[in-house]
């Protein structure tokens, strides 16, 4: 952000919606950098626009969202990843925000979700969804039934009670301003928390396949 | 792991998905080679039972050249093996196997042991010595198995042996006993032999097509479900922006991306093997513009019967979000896999009412909504909570326990 303007670069192979984001967002008075067709194109011309934010379509041809999302956080660690989707697949939206996208937006979201959810990805905000926290959850639940009895204390990231009670409360739909009046805590720390469990995944991820490349020997090549 | 299955393939159609081409040349041949792969696995079981019938035909002839000299009649032998020979080369050539050529052959079969008590030595004949078709006999009993399984193959084999024990005029020797035994065992073992390959051929006759059938809706799934899930979705936003007419064309095009949304991102609600269901995706079917479903990316499997008690007391709580919340009012539901417990919550932002109000409703025996709810849920072992405040929408908690030892 040199001049304060969020530079946002639209990804999507349907031109349809390209053109349809980039002019919501201009509009709004951010600036589109670029846009592309495919993620191979994206990781192509991102060094030379340098945006502060991708919003990426889950669904492409060549590079899908899920591995264009990894290759964007691991070669630009600066640059945010906000996904949209048309068909809102569970499997693949995990992958993604597992990998390191900060949130999903579904693609019939209004322009003013849109906006704020891409301005909030700009300053590294997590776009909680309620979507999204329902998924996150579960993925929680998943690692640690999985994890065996006898395994170390760390290996599997756990969430704590705290993180629980309010990534189910963002899943039934209520706001971070509305589970800081119940929960009678500032909304920043909500904020805070639900933050704090997407990096948990995300970082845990990374750990699972530097773990896993190690085990296949892939670090020696 | 089912969801990783479906995860897989729903990938590969994500990277199948063409650019521009909507329908692609249906994919048949699987089915078609499957059935053609039908008529050819016949074929070669009556080419087994021929190529039998040609080797047990020239058996019997060397075994007739050994006793000629001791029949009483020995070319009334071999004219005998000549009617077999010209019968058994009709069968190869014209490949004969309507049920009567098959009728004439056991009779045929027949009439040759039967001949034999006339034709050889009647002391042979006493001592059970080897009929004039020998193991010929049996191939009768081969085609019986091959054309109607077991039993046929059982009665072919009794028939032939009745053949023979009044071949020998009821003295039954050693030998032919034994030889009894063997026909009875042949026609019965591979009667069930082919039986059993009849019916592994059907299931995997359906099993192709079935995996044919699934393939076509995945690969709709990829192509049209995305256009058209692409389509609706730009229609529901931009309508909405434009407004007036075009708002309600939004919102028609917004129900059905909805539901179309939910059928793909947790898939159709179908059931394991085990008799099990997905609750998400029998729960994503009640998604509307105003119902968002959420929960987690793998399959959430209860007994099926579960599953329905679980929609139907969440049917029971959205049908009463949108007749007492508030025209205004969204409705979230969660879909929570513990290890224990299924834990599914129906939310609302609407009006909400004053706390003991529902209690009052039940108590009063007025079996409203609640009294619906708890009502399928206990139904299936489970428990249902209820918390409203005025102004603060109300929250349905239903939690289902889920039987130990569940696989993973």
């Amino acid at each position: 952000m040199t001049d304060g303007v969020l530079r946002v670069m639209v990804v999507d192979d349907h031109p349809m919606w390209r053109e349809a984001v980039a002019r919501d967002l201009g509009e709004a008075g951010l600036r589109v950098v670029a846009t592309a067709s495919d993620g191979a194109e994206a990781l192509r011309r991102l060094p030379a626009v340098r945006p502060d934010v991708v919003v990426l379509d889950l669904q492409m041809p060549t590079l899908d969202g899920v591995a264009t999302t990894r290759r964007i956080v691991a070669e630009h660690p600066g640059v945010r990843v906000l996904v949209l989707t048309a068909s809102g697949e569970q499997s693949d939206l995990l992958e993604a925000v597992k990998a390191g996208a900060t949130g999903y937006l579904v693609k019939s979201a209004s322009s003013p979700e849109l906006l704020d959810a891409v301005r909030r990805t700009g300053t590294g905000e997590a776009v909680f969804t309620a979507g999204l926290a329902g998924l996150v959850l579960g993925e929680f639940r998943r690692m640690a039934s999985a994890a065996p009895h006898d395994e170390p204390e760390g290996m599997t990231p756990r969430l704590t009670e705290r993180e629980t009670e309010i990534l189910r409360l963002v899943a039934k739909g209520l706001s971070s301003r509305q589970i800081a009046d119940r929960l009678v805590i500032s909304h920043r720390t909500v904020q805070n928390h639900t933050q704090n469990v997407l990096t948990k995944l995300q970082l845990h991820n990374r750990v699972e396949l530097t773990r896993y490349a190690i085990e296949q020997g892939l670090d020696e090549t | 792991m089912s969801g990783s299955r479906a995860r897989l393939s729903r990938r590969a159609r994500a990277r199948a998905r063409g650019r521009s081409g909507i329908i692609g040349p249906v994919e048949r041949s699987a089915v078609v080679t499957s059935e053609g792969g039908l008529v050819a696995d016949d074929a070669r079981l009556w080419r087994a039972v021929g190529v039998f019938r040609v080797a047990a035909l020239l058996y019997a002839g060397l075994l007739h050249v050994r006793v000629d000299d001791e029949y009483r009649h020995g070319w009334g032998g071999w004219a005998v093996l000549a009617v077999l020979a010209v019968w058994t080369g009709y069968l190869l050539v014209r490949a004969d196997r309507r049920p009567r050529a098959l009728w004439a052959d056991l009779a045929l079969a027949c009439a040759a042991v039967l001949a034999t008590r006339f034709l050889d030595d009647p002391e042979r004949v006493v001592a059970g010595a080897q009929t004039l078709p020998s193991i010929y006999a049996a191939s009768p009993v081969l085609a019986f198995a091959v054309w109607r399984g077991w039993r046929a193959g059982l009665g072919a084999a009794l028939t032939v042996a009745a053949a023979d024990v009044a071949e020998v005029g009821g003295r039954l020797s050693t030998t032919t006993v034994n030889n009894i035994v063997l026909l009875v065992l042949a026609g019965t073992v591979v009667g069930y032999a082919v039986e059993l390959f009849r019916a592994g051929r059907r299931d995997l006759a359906r099993a192709v097509a079935v995996e044919a059938a699934s393939r076509e809706r995945e690969r709709l799934a990829a192509d049209i479900h995305d256009s058209v899930l692409q389509v609706l979705a730009y229609v529901r936003k931009r309508g909405g922006e434009v407004g007036g007419e075009a708002a309600e064309i939004a919102r028609l095009a917004g129900e059905q991306e909805v539901r179309l949304r939910a059928l793909i991102a947790t898939g159709e609600p179908v059931s394991t093997a085990g008799g099990e269901q997905d609750v998400r995706a029998v729960l994503g079917a009640l998604a509307t513009g105003r119902v968002s479903v959420t929960g987690p990316a793998e399959p959430v499997l209860v007994p099926a019967r579960a599953a329905g008690a679980v929609c139907g007391a969440v049917r029971a709580a959205l049908d009463n979000v949108a007749q007492h919340a508030g025209p205004a009012a969204l409705a979230w539901v969660l879909v929570e896999d513990e290890d224990d417990a299924v834990t599914v919550t129906v939310r609302d932002d609407g009006v909400g009412m004053p706390a003991g109000r529902l209690d009052a409703a039940e108590h009063e025996g007025r079996l409203g909504v609640v009294a619906s709810i708890r009502g399928r849920i206990e139904d299936v072992g489970g428990t249902v909570s209820v918390v409203s405040a005025p102004g603060e929408g109300t929250e349905v908690e239903l939690r289902v326990p889920r039987a130990r030892g569940r696989t993973t």
